[in-house]
């Protein structure tokens, strides 16, 4: 369990916050969307879970230890991270790219081999095809896919991911968040997810929890959102897509 | 030129072009690598810590921007010794800047999401380095080294000025001797070593990249096996370079070893670049060779007076011919004497007090600066002595070498007396400047008494009326260390003692620089003549 208390960050010495007094529980097994327009904390907040980013106040704890007391590089390799520019590394191949974590952990080669090729395969990639290809030679989603396997190659409880599918163009969107779907099924992580689309949240998260100018407006299941937003902002924020949808089915 | 004779000329002297060539990649490989060494640390530094960046770079512009040999002269004062050691250090600080700049550049090229990814994966720092960063920013780097190591070729000719040999040694002969085919035997060999060097690192780079050859098997195989062996070519060309040098080293007649302890059974003899001083140590070692049972050590063609006296000083040469009125006026800063005995007995006193070393007897000659004009103009201006040349030298322009602009008993000391005042005054090579007189470019030259050329360009040395220039009695100069350790040295040398006056010298020089004789066979045939060295048969 991920457990955030009372956390604020501010950048500038306190005169502006980009995450403001913000508590909340992420579940053992469960997915949780952080959700919110750009610039609204969502990213800074997920940075302070394995302390790419250190927060001003309040204490973060995994598996209830304050992060805060851990080392940051044992930390950071026992929680996946997917980043949102992706970040492969383009001199290594795919198959390196994969098993990078498990080079720092020390596994031996034949393992870390074994597991990257396992890994690809997970990931919806064919091992035989990609695995000696390197970053460049790949498409967009195809690059996705070996940061999530990448994320996943020690086999970490944990899972943070940025915006991961941001970047993507909406079918392969699509295709990859059902994918997401069933893996999160069969492996059964705990994952802290950002996004800044609404749907993607809807489909994803088991909870959702929605930021604002750094402060958490509410937190709850979609179908409670959706039903009860809790604030002016939630309602707001919600009533967009409603518009748009009903907009869609009057074209149709 | 004719093509045929500098084939010839090159194949005569293949032993010492595959020597030079060795020595020359030595040199350039050895300070591009240290340079290597020192510049991607410093790179590195300067790329993480942000206040360091500025004097860090500022402070390798710096040094690119001092003239060679003004750094090869600083890097003598500094170091007090000749040879490889100064070369080697000056081709590192320029080896530095195309380096720690390429480096920094490779570093700041990495793209920050790649940067964010080895961070949040739990890289450490040091492991984010090694395993992303760098390897990132190597083809940037490689490319640095590249710039470096070329540029290290064109620089690594200039060592020859301080005795560090290379390709240098043939440019910097052929300048003194005024010797077109000797300078091109360096400078063709020189630029096509550059070529070389610069394609093994490109081989190198073309082996670094690992892309997939997606193309067919057959060049995949390929690759696999040429992409190995590209990244061993920059090694294999240094060590081919080590090879040629010591395979002909052990029996060639100088190099550019540094011992400053006296080998048991070696004698090493320094001199000045110009045609006289390559001759006297030609007679020199010639005689040692043949009558003091010892090995001779040639370290000639050192870049000027005063150069020559810090390696005997230092003990990096046991000794070299050196004029009276230079050691008198420009070393031991005395005022002139003109009593030619008075003037050998003070500098003997004073060498033997100040730097033990003994002045021997003189050769006889006296190579005294002469005040030179086209015979032509003497006739048409009436010119006999300096005092008629101060009345015409408002018209005229005058060409002296860069050590007679500079010394008391040069232009300074020699305007005072006679009220010159040319029109302008240049800087020339001691080659240089009969070329010059003799093209009609300049009107006036600081010759050499002794020099063939002045008869042979058509020139008239004025008298110096007013007892300007003090005598410039040749003899060796040997350390007295060396003396005692081999009383028969004296002997030997002074076997020349009173045998070269001025006309004999003009002829042994007239014979190396108008017929292109090498020195050493025009000093062979000189002792021969005089029955010091038995003819061979």
């Amino acid at each position: 369990m991920i457990s955030v208390k009372q956390v604020s960050k501010s950048f500038d010495g306190g005169q502006s916050y980009a995450v403001r007094d913000v508590s909340l529980d992420v579940r053992d097994g469960e997915t949780l969307v952080l959700l919110g327009s750009s610039g609204c904390g969502k990213t800074t907040l997920l940075k302070m879970t394995n302390r790419l980013l250190e927060p001003t106040s309040g204490t973060i704890e995994v598996d209830g230890t304050d992060v805060s007391g851990q080392d940051p590089i044992a930390l950071r390799r026992m929680i996946g991270y997917v980043f949102q520019g992706i970040g492969l590394f383009p001199h290594m191949t795919i198959e390196e790219n994969v098993a990078v974590v498990p080079r720092l952990l020390g596994w031996p080669a034949q393992r870390r081999r074994v597991r990257a090729h396992e890994l690809l395969t997970t990931v919806g990639l064919d091992p035989d095809t990609y695995a000696s290809r390197f970053p460049e030679e790949l498409s967009g989603g195809q690059r996705q896919r070996v940061g999530v396997g990448r994320a996943l190659a020690a086999d970490p409880a944990y899972l943070l991911m940025d915006e991961p599918f941001g970047a993507l163009d909406a079918l392969t969107r699509d295709a990859l968040q059902q994918e997401m779907l069933a893996l999160k099924k069969r492996l059964k992580k705990t994952i802290v997810f950002v996004t800044h689309d609404i749907f993607e949240a809807l489909i994803l998260g088991d909870r959702i929890a929605v930021l604002h100018d750094g402060h958490l407006e509410q937190t709850g299941t979609g179908e409670e959102i959706l039903q009860r937003p809790a604030t002016p902002f939630v309602r707001e924020l919600l009533a967009k897509p409603a518009q748009k949808l009903a907009a869609y089915g009057r074209i149709l | 030129m004719p093509w045929n004779a500098w084939m010839a000329l090159v194949i005569e002297r293949l032993p010492e072009l595959w020597l030079r060539t060795g020595e020359h990649l030595m040199l350039t490989g050895t300070s591009t690598g240290a340079a290597v060494l020192v510049g991607i640390p410093l790179g590195v530094c300067a790329a993480r810590v942000r206040w360091l960046r500025g004097p860090v770079t500022g402070c390798v512009s710096i040094l690119q921007t001092i003239p060679s040999l003004a750094m090869l002269a600083i890097l003598l004062a500094l170091l007090h010794r000749i040879g490889a050691v100064p070369a080697l250090v000056a081709l590192t600080l320029y080896a530095l800047l195309p380096i720690v700049r390429n480096t920094l550049a490779g570093l700041e090229g990495v793209p920050a999401t790649v940067v964010e990814a080895a961070r949040g994966i739990g890289m450490t720092p040091p492991q984010r380095l090694m395993l992303v960063e760098i390897p990132l920013a190597t083809p940037v780097i490689v490319a640095g080294i590249r710039t470096a190591a070329v540029v290290g070729v064109g620089i690594a000719t200039l060592s020859a000025f301080i005795g560090a040999g290379g390709l240098g040694q043939f440019i910097n002969r052929g300048l003194a001797l005024s010797n077109t085919d000797l300078i091109l035997l360096g400078a063709i060999p020189a630029a096509m070593l550059a070529l070389v060097v610069d394609g093994s690192i490109a081989a190198f780079q073309w082996g670094l990249r690992r892309k997939r050859s997606r193309d067919t098997r057959f060049r995949a195989a390929i690759d696999r096996a040429a992409r190995p062996l590209a990244l061993l070519t920059p090694a294999a060309l240094i060590v081919a370079g080590c090879l040629a040098y010591a395979s002909t080293s052990s029996h060639s007649s100088s190099s550019a070893s540094e011992s400053a302890v006296t080998d048991a059974g070696t004698v090493r003899i320094g001199t000045k670049n110009f045609t006289e001083q390559l001759i006297l140590g030609e007679l020199m070692a010639k005689l040692i060779e043949a009558h003091a049972g010892l090995s001779v050590e040639r370290r000639f063609n050192l870049g000027g007076t005063m150069i020559c006296h810090g390696a005997l000083t230092s003990g990096q040469i046991d000794l070299y011919p050196e004029y009276t009125g230079t050691a008198l006026t420009a070393i031991l800063k005395q005022p002139v004497i003109a009593d030619p005995d008075e003037a050998h007995k003070t500098v003997a006193r004073q060498y033997r007090q100040r730097f033990s070393a003994e002045w021997l007897r003189p050769f006889g000659f006296n190579n005294t600066y002469a005040i030179t004009v086209r015979k032509s103009d003497a006739a048409s201006e009436g010119l006999r002595t300096i005092s008629d040349l101060a009345e015409v030298s408002g018209t005229l322009r005058a060409g002296f070498t860069a050590e007679f602009s500079e010394r008391p008993d040069g232009y300074p000391g020699l305007r005072r007396a006679y009220g010159l005042r040319f029109r302008e005054v240049l800087d020339l090579d001691p080659a240089i400047m009969y070329q010059a007189i003799a093209s009609n470019e300049v009107d006036v030259i600081c010759a050499f008494a002794t020099d063939g050329r002045i008869a042979a360009f058509g020139l008239q040395p004025l008298r110096d009326d007013r007892g300007f220039f003090p005598p410039y009695q040749a003899a060796a100069v040997v350390r007295a260390e060396v003396l005692r350790a081999h009383p028969e040295l004296r002997k030997v040398l002074e076997l020349l003692a009173g045998r070269l006056d001025d006309a004999t010298m003009q002829q042994l020089t007239f014979e190396v620089d108008e017929k292109k004789r090498r020195p050493g066979k025009v000093a062979r045939g000189f002792l021969e003549s005089q029955g010091l060295l038995r003819k061979r048969e």
